[in-house]
């Protein structure tokens, strides 16, 4: 236990100081610390998922205060979470079947599941996908005081029914720690491979001819055009160069290798060319779930642009920049301020700044955000590692990688 | 006898003295009619100044047509000898196209007179192959060297060409007063050599001087236009004065237009645009502009509280004269760079543009970026409010920012100055695969503007071609 705090002590460390940047690394490291975290909990006899919930609860929680704005990190501890969740759920649905426990004979003991039928493993599996059940009556009384909010069937079952087998439950209390380890190791991978994915299909969006507009450097872009150049696709790229980071250079300079003709402009140049251009395609830092988009700043201005000389406007991502939270007000709150010194020397001003006058207040503001937010009206399409999307339709994606009760990560207290 | 000379390409080939008897036979029949007497005494100066317009010389009516235009060099190839009176024919009205880059011929035959040596780029971007681009580091070493063998050209005027080369002056309306000084110094040296005309004579020197400008860096439309009124000044020349008569209504001519349109214009501007500012008000300006600058400081000194907001963008960087300048005068000021827009226009309630010029069908050409902010103001309900002098309309029209534009030194792009490890595109000039491209101006559609505040007044932009074709004919060219 003592080297897996240190992990996270490490870990919240960095990001804190902003050392880790880039969600595909934020989201490897964080998943795969839970993997440490869950693998080192030690598993009780009875309500095996809530104490796993409750411990990437802890953990999640100090992660996500530690930089609130990489949401990849709230993303992959929520998918954890419904990790546990599924796996928790599939592993009673079989144990059900396995048990082949009539439904008669638990009515006196289960007086509160009357209402639930008994469903085949699957059903019960994709029942709890397709919807995000409120909490029901015995998760919200709790039946272990200071448990986490879950449905517990299959262990407080285990509790008031004298029936289960204890080798059942030592096997199931392995089962369930071993699955969700695998679990996340296929998660781990799906972050690896996103890129792969989101280029298969570059081919279909990349015809003859075309010339494509892109604002800084995105490692998906960067894949999904190197793809499209693979299957002799033939276009241009213009590459706005992203000031204050200027990683547009880097890109550029990344696609000319690979041999596509590629011109760099500055972001002022953006209107001007856009008359010219068949489709934008950018990268996101993270897709909110009404279909808005946390991007590198500039990209709102690009958008705009887009829209109005009705050029598709394409959002590449991996779907763990997606996010089950709607951004209000993500401008001020899911912005983050970096050094004005990108943007002007620290010595150039001063001669011009009295600061004996004006009452000694600063007149001058160097404003230098590092995100821009761009509402889902503005964009075309989401190609993401699961197909093409629409933005009105990232909301049901959601469903199928989150759990409702894991919206806000804070661990319950014992009250 | 309207139309003789409207030329066609195989009218070229007829000889300067060909064309000049048909000139001085309508000429005297023009005169003969009018209250204008005497007829110019002899066909001269012949192939001698190379960037000789015919039919600007000495027309009772003035030439609309064939003003320098923003990116040609003159060669005589591209005169249209239109005989017009003035207050017909205003359908022909039609400014005549530009020289474009990519005819080569026409390349050819202008480098040849050139002053400034030009060497294309290398690698250029397609879009853009009709608008010149040179390789800008040989330029200004090789024009300082041949400072004392360039005896044609008056020395205020190759110290101004130096002047646009390195940057050193920028700006609509800085250029314009730059140029027009020195062309004021140039005419008080200016004596007519024996056997020529005065009026033929000056208008060839200041056609060549006009070309060496052009080769220095394209002209700018206020430069365009203050050039036409130069030369109608000269050609309306009343034939009875003396030479030095001549010269010093001519500097007076130079010294009215620069108080008249240019200064005092700035000065009903000012006091038009204060009447927009309230109290409270944040107010975003792009890039430096002569103009708002002066709009701010005067609502400063009328005791206004307000916040500016100066957004930049690279490679020129020049909002940050403009930040240093307005936080010396004590303003509260916000400093951002363009990729920023979409935050701070929350916060904003008037958007202050400046303009190079105004086209007829009222886009604004302006800065590269001037568009960009322009859409993002419209998009969050901020008027847009572009502060231009009418002298620097244009009866042109444009649609985007490709057909006509300034490529400026593409080296400046890999170069961001303070981050000596940003390299990657070092050496961009090798490969093939890349190209760098520096745009200089763009257009701003019109219905991203919701005022123009003129010397004429606040007009909405629907109304620019209107303030063209009523005032400019009787109030600029006078």
């Amino acid at each position: 236990m003592p080297d897996v705090q240190a992990l996270v002590n490490d870990f919240v460390l960095k990001l804190k100081r902003r050392k880790i940047e880039g969600s595909h690394a934020s989201a490897r490291h964080t998943a795969e610390l839970l993997r440490s975290v869950i693998s080192h909990q030690r598993m009780r006899q009875t309500n095996q998922a809530g104490a796993l919930i409750d411990a990437v609860k802890a953990v999640g929680e100090q992660l996500i205060a530690a930089n609130p704005v990489e949401l990849a990190v709230g993303n992959i501890v929520r998918r954890v979470l419904h990790i546990i969740r599924e796996e928790d759920l599939s592993s009673t649905a079989t144990a059900i079947e396995g048990l082949g426990l009539s439904a008669g004979s638990d009515d006196d003991d289960e007086g509160q599941y009357e209402d639930r039928p008994a469903l085949s493993a699957a059903a019960l599996a994709a029942a709890a996908r397709s919807t995000l059940r409120a909490p029901s009556l015995q998760t919200l009384l709790g039946d272990i005081p200071g448990s986490a909010v879950t449905p517990q069937p299959p262990s407080s079952w285990g509790d008031s029914e004298g029936k289960s087998k204890s080798a059942d439950k030592n096997l199931r209390s392995r089962k369930l720690k071993h699955d969700v380890i695998e679990a996340i190791n296929e998660l781990i991978q799906d972050i690896d491979t996103c890129h792969e994915q989101v280029s298969e299909q570059a081919v279909e969006h990349i015809h003859q001819n075309e010339v494509i507009l892109t604002l800084g450097r995105s490692r998906t872009v960067k894949e999904f055009l190197c793809a499209a150049k693979e299957k002799n696709r033939s276009f241009r790229v213009f590459v706005a160069e992203g000031a204050p980071r200027y990683q547009g250079h880097v890109l550029a300079k990344e696609l000319v290798g690979k041999g596509i003709q590629t011109t760099v402009i500055t972001d002022s140049a953006v209107f001007a060319m856009i008359s010219r251009v068949n489709m934008v395609i950018v990268g996101a830092h993270a897709i909110m779930a009404n279909g808005g988009v946390v991007a590198p700043v500039g990209i709102n201005m690009v958008a705009l642009a887009a829209q109005r000389h009705a050029v598709p406007f394409v959002v590449v991502a991996g779907s763990h920049k997606l996010c089950p939270l709607y951004p209000h007000n993500s401008e001020v709150l899911l912005n983050d301020l970096k050094s004005p010194s990108d943007l002007v020397d620290f010595g150039e001003f001063s001669d011009c700044m009295d600061f004996g006058s004006h009452g000694g207040s600063p007149l001058l503001h160097v404003v230098n955000p590092a995100f821009d937010y761009v509402p889902p009206k503005l964009v075309s399409l989401f190609i993401t590692d699961t197909g093409g999307h629409n933005p009105s339709y990232m909301y049901r994606l959601i469903a199928d990688y989150y759990s409702a009760d894991d919206l806000v990560v804070k661990q319950r207290s014992t009250s | 006898m309207q139309n003789e000379g409207t030329s066609k390409p195989q009218k070229q080939k007829t000889s300067k003295a060909e064309r000049r008897a048909i000139q001085e036979a309508q000429r005297a029949a023009k005169a003969a009619a009018k209250e204008a007497g005497g007829v110019k005494p002899s066909a001269s100066s012949g192939g001698a100044v190379p960037a000789l317009k015919q039919g600007k010389v000495a027309k009772p009516s003035s030439q609309r047509k064939d003003g320098p235009q923003v990116t040609a060099p003159v060669t005589s190839s591209e005169k249209k000898v239109v005989d017009r009176l003035p207050e017909k024919d205003r359908k022909k009205d039609v400014p005549h196209p530009r020289m474009q880059f990519d005819d080569k011929h026409r390349v050819e035959k202008a480098k040849r007179r050139a002053v400034v040596n030009q060497s294309e780029a290398r690698s250029r971007v397609e879009l853009f192959r009709h608008l010149p681009q040179y390789i800008r580091g040989t330029q200004l070493p090789d024009l300082e060297s041949k400072f004392f063998q360039l005896d044609p050209i008056h020395p205020s005027v190759y110290k101004v060409g130096l002047q646009y080369l390195s940057g050193d002056i920028s700006g609509g309306n800085a250029r314009c007063i730059a140029m027009l000084l020195a062309f004021k110094e140039a005419i008080k040296d200016y004596s007519t050599p024996p056997e020529k005309a005065l009026v033929r004579d000056l208008t060839a020197k200041i056609g060549s001087y006009v070309s060496f400008f052009i080769e220095c860096r394209p002209l700018s439309i206020s430069m365009g236009n203050a050039i036409k009124f130069l030369k109608s000044r000269i050609a309306k020349l009343p034939h009875t004065l003396s030479e030095s008569e001549a010269k010093s209504s001519l500097q007076s001519d130079i010294d009215r237009f620069i108080n008249e349109k240019i200064v005092i214009a700035d000065k009903v501007i000012v006091r038009h645009a204060v009447t927009k500012i309230r109290d409270g008000d944040v107010l975003l300006t792009y890039g430096s502009s002569s103009v708002v600058e002066m709009i701010f400081l005067y609502a400063l000194e009328l005791g206004k509280h307000f916040r500016v907001v100066v957004v930049d963008s690279r490679p020129k960087l020049d909002g940050q004269a403009l930040l240093c300048r307005l936080v010396a005068k004590g303003l509260n000021c916000t400093y951002t760079h363009i990729n920023a827009i979409s935050y701070i226009m929350h916060e904003v309630t008037r958007v202050f543009l400046g303009a190079s010029s105004v086209l007829s069908n009222g886009t604004v050409y302006s800065r590269v970026g001037t568009a960009c902010v322009a859409m993002a103001a419209h998009a969050f309900q901020v008027p847009v409010l572009v502060c231009c002098e009418a002298y620097k309309f244009h009866e042109r029209v444009q649609l985007d920012s490709i057909c006509s534009n300034e490529l400026g030194d593409p080296d400046v792009i890999s170069k961001v100055p303070g981050w000596k490890d940003l390299n990657h595109l070092d050496n961009w000039a090798d490969n093939e695969n890349l190209q760098l491209l520096n745009l200089t101006y763009d257009a701003t559609p019109s219905d991203y503007v919701s005022m123009i505040i003129t010397d004429y007044g606040m007009l909405p932009p629907t109304s620019v071609p209107v303030l063209v074709r009523e005032y400019r004919r009787e109030h600029l060219w006078i």
